[in-house]
C-alpha cells in the first residue's frame, strides 16, 4: 500500500473517530454543554445559511475595500522611498495593535449601521496587506532596479518587469493573513455593533442555551474560514513559485 | 521631469536625505503630521467627546497613575501571558508530534488547520456556556487563540529539521526522546519564534474581545466602560497600552530571532 493511500486512510480514521467521540461526548455530558454531532447537523437550517450569507456580504465588502485601498497604497510606498521610510514604522505599529480595541469607539461615533461594521472588517484587514507590501518593497535588491536602469528601462517597464513581480508575492502573503483577520473582524463586528448574520445567530442561540445551533454556526464559520484560507494560500502559491513556500 | 531623470533621482541605493542622516527626522515629521491631522480632523468635524491627541496627553498622567487602570492592565497582561504559556507548552508537544510522526500528522491535521482557520471570537458564546462569565473564560479564549498557530509552526519547524542532524544523532545511537529534546527542538526554534509572534498577537485580540463579551476587569472592559460614558481620551490610553504590548511582543520575538538565529531567512513567512 502506498504511503499516500495509507495517509488518506489514517485521515479518514481520524475524522471518523472524532465524529464518534463528538457524538458520545454530546450524549454523555448533556446537550446544554456539548451538542452531539447528529443534533448539530440537524440544527443547520436555512436560517443559518441565510445568516452566513449576510455575514459573507459584510466580509466581502470590508475585505475588498481593504484590498482596493491597501494594495495601491502599499505599491506607492514600495516605489516612493521617502514615503515608505516616513510611514513604515507607523504601519508596523498599527499592524501589531489589536484593532478590536477600537470597536467601542466606532460604536459610539458611527452607531449601528452597516458602515461601521464594514469599517471594523476593513481595519482588521488592511494593515497586514500594507505591512507585507512594505516588507516586500524593502527587500527588493537595489541591483535589480540598477540593472533595469542600466538598460534604460522606462518607468512603466520597471513596474511591469521588476517591481510588480517582486512585490506581488508579498502582497498576497498580506492578503492571506488579512483573510484570517477579516473573519475575526466580521464576527466581532456582528457581536458588538448591530447584531446581524452568523454573529447574531451565535449570540442569541447561546443566550437561549440552544447549544446545537451554537455548534452548527461555529461549524459553518469554520468551514467558511478553511475555504477562504485555502483560496488565499492557493493564490499565494501561484505567484510565489520562486519563494520557498510549502 | 522625464522618466529617466526621475528614476535617477529616486533610485540610488542611498537618497540624499538618507545620506545626510535625516531618516529619523523624516519619521518624526511624518508622526507629527499624522497627529496634527488627527487633532485638526477631530476639532473640525467630530463631536467634543471624541478623543484627540491633546486631550489624550492631558489625561495621560492621571490615567496611568489610577488604580483602576493599573489593575485592568495587569489583569489583561497576566491573562495573555498565562494563556501564551499554556498554549506554548501544549502546542509544542502536539506540534512536534505532528511534525515528526506521519500517523499523528494525518490523524489530526484537518482538526488543527480547521480550528486555526476558524475566527476565534466565534467560540466566545460557547466558552461562556462552559466557563460562565469569569476570568477562566478569558483565559480559555487566549489559550484557544494562541494554541493553533503554535501547533502549526512547531509542526513546520519539526518537519524542516535538516536530515543530516538526525543522521548524526542516529550514528551516535541517541535515544529517541533525546533526539526530540536536543536536536528537533533547537533546530525548529526559528519557526517556534515565528509562531510565538503570531500567537501573541492573536492572544491579545482574544483577551480584549473576551473582556468586551464577558465584562471582566481588564483593558478591554476599561475601554468599553469609558467609551460608553463618553470619556474617549481615557479609553485611548488603554488602546495605546495595548498597542505597546503588541509592539513589545513583536519586537522581543524579532530581536531574539536576529540575535540567536542570524542565519534564518526573514522571507520565510510564518502562517
Amino acid at each position: 500500500m502506498s504511503r499516500k493511500v495509507l495517509g488518506w486512510l489514517i485521515t479518514a480514521a481520524g475524522l471518523a473517530t472524532g465524529a464518534v467521540l463528538w457524538e458520545i461526548a454530546g450524549r454523555s455530558v448533556g446537550a446544554a454543554f456539548v451538542a452531539p454531532l447528529s443534533d448539530t447537523i440537524a440544527a443547520i437550517t436555512p436560517a443559518i445559511w441565510r445568516a452566513l450569507g449576510s455575514s459573507l456580504v459584510l466580509f466581502a465588502t470590508g475585505f475588498s475595500l481593504s484590498v482596493a485601498i491597501g494594495v495601491p497604497l502599499g505599491l506607492l510606498l514600495a516605489r516612493v522611498r521617502i514615503l515608505r521610510v516616513a510611514l513604515e514604522s507607523y504601519i508596523s505599529v498599527l499592524n501589531a495593535t489589536p484593532m478590536a480595541a477600537l470597536i467601542p469607539f466606532i460604536l459610539s461615533m458611527m452607531g449601528f449601521d452597516f458602515a461601521p461594521k464594514v469599517l471594523v472588517v476593513f481595519l482588521f484587514a488592511v494593515f497586514p496587506i500594507l505591512y507585507n507590501t512594505v516588507e516586500g518593497a524593502r527587500s527588493i535588491r537595489p541591483e535589480l532596479i540598477e540593472v533595469a536602469r542600466s538598460f534604460r528601462s522606462s518607468e512603466r517597464a520597471l513596474w511591469r518587469d521588476v517591481l510588480l513581480p517582486f512585490v506581488l508575492p508579498f502582497v498576497l502573503t498580506g492578503v492571506r493573513q488579512a483573510i484570517g483577520r477579516a473573519l475575526v473582524g466580521m464576527v466581532a463586528a456582528e457581536f458588538f455593533l448591530s447584531a446581524s448574520g452568523i454573529g447574531m445567530t451565535l449570540q442569541s442561540a447561546a443566550q437561549s442555551f440552544d447549544t446545537a445551533t451554537v455548534f452548527a454556526a461555529i461549524l459553518l464559520v469554520t468551514l467558511l474560514g478553511v475555504a477562504l484560507m485555502q483560496l488565499g494560500e492557493a493564490l499565494e502559491r501561484r505567484t510565489a513559485r520562486w519563494r520557498n513556500i510549502k | 521631469m522625464t522618466a529617466e531623470s526621475r528614476l535617477a533621482a529616486a533610485a540610488p541605493a542611498q537618497s540624499l536625505w538618507a545620506l545626510a542622516g535625516l531618516t529619523p527626522v523624516v519619521k518624526l515629521a511624518a508622526g507629527a503630521a499624522l497627529l496634527a491631522a488627527w487633532e485638526l480632523a477631530v476639532r473640525a468635524w467630530a463631536p467634543a467627546y471624541v478623543a484627540r491627541p491633546s486631550g489624550v496627553l492631558a489625561v495621560l498622567p492621571s490615567v496611568l497613575a489610577s488604580g483602576a487602570f493599573l489593575s485592568a492592565a495587569w489583569a489583561t497582561l497576566a491573562a495573555v501571558l498565562e494563556g501564551l504559556a499554556i498554549a506554548l507548552v501544549s502546542g509544542i508537544a502536539i506540534g512536534v508530534a505532528m511534525g515528526r510522526s506521519f500517523v499523528v500528522d494525518r490523524l489530526i491535521r484537518y482538526y488543527v488547520f480547521g480550528l486555526f482557520a476558524m475566527p476565534m471570537v466565534a467560540v466566545l458564546p460557547l466558552i461562556t456556556l462552559w466557563f460562565g462569565y469569569t476570568d477562566a473564560a478569558r483565559l480559555a479564549t487566549t489559550v484557544f487563540a494562541a494554541f493553533f498557530s503554535i501547533v502549526l509552526n512547531a509542526a513546520d519547524g519539526a518537519r524542516a529539521v535538516p536530515l543530516e542532524y538526525l543522521e548524526v544523532g542516529r550514528c551516535f545511537r541517541v535515544p529517541r526522546w533525546r533526539v526530540l529534546v536536543d536536536i528537533v527542538l533547537p533546530a525548529s526554534m526559528p519557526y517556534l519564534l515565528a509562531g510565538m509572534r503570531l500567537a501573541a498577537a492573536r492572544a491579545l485580540i482574544g483577551a480584549v474581545v473576551a473582556e468586551f463579551f464577558i465584562s471582566v476587569n481588564g483593558l478591554g472592559f476599561f475601554i468599553l466602560f469609558n467609551s460608553r460614558s463618553f470619556r474617549h481620551d481615557q479609553a485611548i490610553v488603554a488602546v495605546l497600552v495595548l498597542a505597546g504590548c503588541g509592539v513589545g511582543f513583536e519586537a522581543l520575538v524579532n530581536w531574539s530571532t536576529r540575535h540567536y538565529f542570524p542565519w534564518y531567512r526573514r522571507d520565510e513567512q510564518p502562517r
